[in-house]
């Protein structure tokens, strides 16, 4: 386990205690021939925010595709390694694929509400799984709103279109669907990067207070943002992993040369 | 209003050009030369829109001349049956002195057709496009999606011939017996699906029908559906939907406008195809309960007894074409309005 191998000695003991909650090993990933990822080995510890930085083209998307297997949906595409969920391999071909996508959710780049109202943008994913009678849907759907911090906004116009509303609002839903499907692990994908200082604002502190219950994974382009949201901070650069560690650490002292060039902006 | 967009831009021009000469006189050759070329410009501008102009205004033109001359010739039959030709099913050109005319028949057969034709074509053309985007693997993609459209480029009079000799035979021999045997006794159904099996029958001409009109809802719906951003796709599959989940509650949803217009360009088409009916529906103006029966369509009857018919008999034809024509733009207005209202509905 890479996490523990590039721990120093300021590492928390809660996270080196608690067992990772996704790792990936020996991953390697290919678009046809082209190898997009090179022999990747990491852990994302559960309940905190492991961060992924790099250039664009780095592989650091990719990879959050791996974890819920996004790629299957294209041919020519293909993982070899293993990524264990839970001490189980995902990459199986027997995984039940919208299961594991059930437990591992995603938020997307930029905001996708589905063509439908905003109590269905979030009851639909719950009826995918559960069949609930109606006032315990509505509950949930209140909860997860409230979860993302979107109820107050929207409690008195749950039936109108998800597409009516303000981008912050619409990427803050699909969070909201994503949380109400109860998953184990969240991804994000740049999910602030096609919002305004305010709603990033509030998304960030949203990711904080998601992450008391999931484990999270984070693609950003924001260097502050890799700062300020997580508690792990992995760098990639054309498909290697760099260097992974503590956020804390990584961004006063990177012990690689390349690390520290990127974070101050020297190069990327 | 519009045409006077380019002189404007030409006096902002020239004076953003004044200006140019008074802050240095050492550029005013090349000057000149470009408020020269702008006037050029002014000209080609000028010519261009009125071609566009009477391009647009033409169409319009044409469509109005055809209406009128429509109704110009279905006027004496307008003036002596009147309302009462909607409703009357009789088609008797040969009586003397006054023939008894009515469009019942015709107008029942289009629509009768037609909805058959929608029922086979609809699930099955939309069926063809969810596979083609969704599910078929990328090697076949382009073979499958040529040869569907190759289907649209088959002149009509193919599809009568075929269906004649190959398709309506084929059907009456084996696949209304089936249906004849299978609802006997049953109480509407059984009048529906009735009769002896036959040849030449409105089934038969709304099966070609569907054949034909499947490449228009394919394509379009196809096309459709590849405007699906791939990223609300994979959200959908995010939260662990299976690929008709997705299809179901995503992809049509958002191209439900898109969709319902190649459904009704596909019945528009339906509605006044010719040729491949003629063939095959028997041209019989009385209405049957039962849909093996021979049966006729506006356009059928039209294409049939246009070239001996003359005098009042010729002026119900043209009031059939007239009607047709209503019948279609009616068609295209109630699709037009539905469009706009899912439009808005989206937009709230």
């Amino acid at each position: 386990m890479t996490m523990v191998s590039v721990s120093s000695d300021n590492f928390q003991p809660v996270a080196t205690d608690s067992p990772v909650k996704v790792d990936i090993r020996n991953l390697d990933f290919f678009y046809g021939d082209s190898r997009a990822l090179k022999n990747i080995n990491l852990g994302l510890a559960p309940n905190r925010v492991t961060a992924f930085i790099g250039p664009s083209g780095c592989g650091k998307s990719t990879l959050l595709r791996v974890l819920n297997r996004m790629y299957d949906l294209y041919p020519n595409q293909r993982a070899a390694g293993e990524v264990l969920l839970d001490g189980r391999n995902i990459l199986d071909p027997q995984v039940d694929i919208n299961l594991l996508r059930a437990r591992v959710g995603m938020v997307f780049q930029k905001p996708t509400p589905f063509p439908m109202t905003i109590y269905d943008n979030i009851s639909f994913g719950i009826k995918l799984y559960e069949k609930l009678p109606k006032s315990e849907l509505d509950d949930r759907v209140e909860t997860a709103l409230k979860g993302a911090a979107l109820w107050k906004e929207v409690k008195d116009k749950l039936g109108a279109s998800g597409l009516s509303l303000s981008g912050g609002q619409q990427q803050r839903l699909c969070i909201a669907r994503t949380v109400a499907i109860r998953p184990e692990v969240i991804l994000f994908d740049e999910p602030c990067s096609a919002l305004d200082p305010i709603s990033t604002a509030k998304i960030e502190e949203l990711i904080d207070e998601l992450k008391t219950q999931y484990t999270i994974a984070i693609v950003t382009h924001n260097m502050q943002q890799a700062a300020r949201v997580s508690d792990f901070t992995a760098f990639m650069y054309l498909g290697d992993l760099i260097e992974f560690g503590e956020t804390s650490h990584m961004f006063t002292s990177p012990e690689k040369r390349e690390t520290q060039d990127y974070i101050t902006g020297r190069f990327g | 209003m519009n045409n006077r967009l380019p002189s404007d831009a030409r006096e902002t021009g020239a004076q953003m050009t004044d200006f140019a000469m008074q802050a240095s006189t050492t550029r005013e050759a090349p000057v000149a030369d470009r408020a020269q070329a702008l006037k050029q410009f002014a000209l080609s501008d000028k010519t261009f829109y009125w071609l566009t102009r009477v391009s647009a205004v033409s169409v319009l033109l044409l469509l109005g001349g055809i209406i009128i001359s429509l109704t110009v010739g279905a006027w004496p039959a307008i003036q002596h049956f009147g309302l009462s030709f909607l409703t009357t099913q009789r088609w008797a050109p040969q009586i003397e002195p006054a023939p008894i005319l009515g469009g019942l028949g015709p107008i029942y057969g289009t629509l009768v057709s037609s909805i058959i034709a929608m029922l086979i074509a609809v699930p099955v053309g939309l069926g063809i496009a969810i596979f083609l985007t969704e599910l078929c693997p990328a090697w076949l993609r382009r073979p499958f999606g040529i040869a569907i459209e190759l289907l649209a480029g088959i002149p009509s009079i193919i599809y009568g011939m075929w269906g004649f000799f190959v398709l309506a035979p084929f059907l009456a021999d084996h696949f209304q017996p089936l249906l004849i045997a299978t609802f006997e006794g049953v109480p509407v159904l059984g009048a529906i699906f009735g009769g002896p099996p036959s040849y030449l029958s409105l089934f038969n001409a709304s099966v070609v029908l569907a054949i034909m009109i499947l490449p228009f809802i394919t394509a379009i719906s196809r096309d459709v559906f590849m405007t699906v951003p791939p990223v609300l796709k994979e959200s959908a599959y995010g939260i662990g939907c299976t690929t008709w989940e997705v299809v179901r509650s995503v992809v049509i949803p958002y191209t439900r406008v898109g969709v319902i217009g190649g459904v009704m360009l596909a019945l528009g088409r339906a509605l006044g195809e010719t040729m491949a009916v003629t063939f095959i529906i028997g041209n019989s103006f009385r209405i049957q309960d039962s849909i093996f029966a021979p049966g006729t369509t506006i356009s059928a009857a039209i294409a049939s007894e246009f070239a001996e018919s003359g005098g009042l008999h010729q002026s119900a034809l043209f009031f059939l074409g007239l009607l047709l024509f209503v019948l279609t733009f009616f068609v295209l207005a109630c699709a037009r309005i539905m469009l706009m209202r899912l439009e808005r509905q989206k937009g709230t």
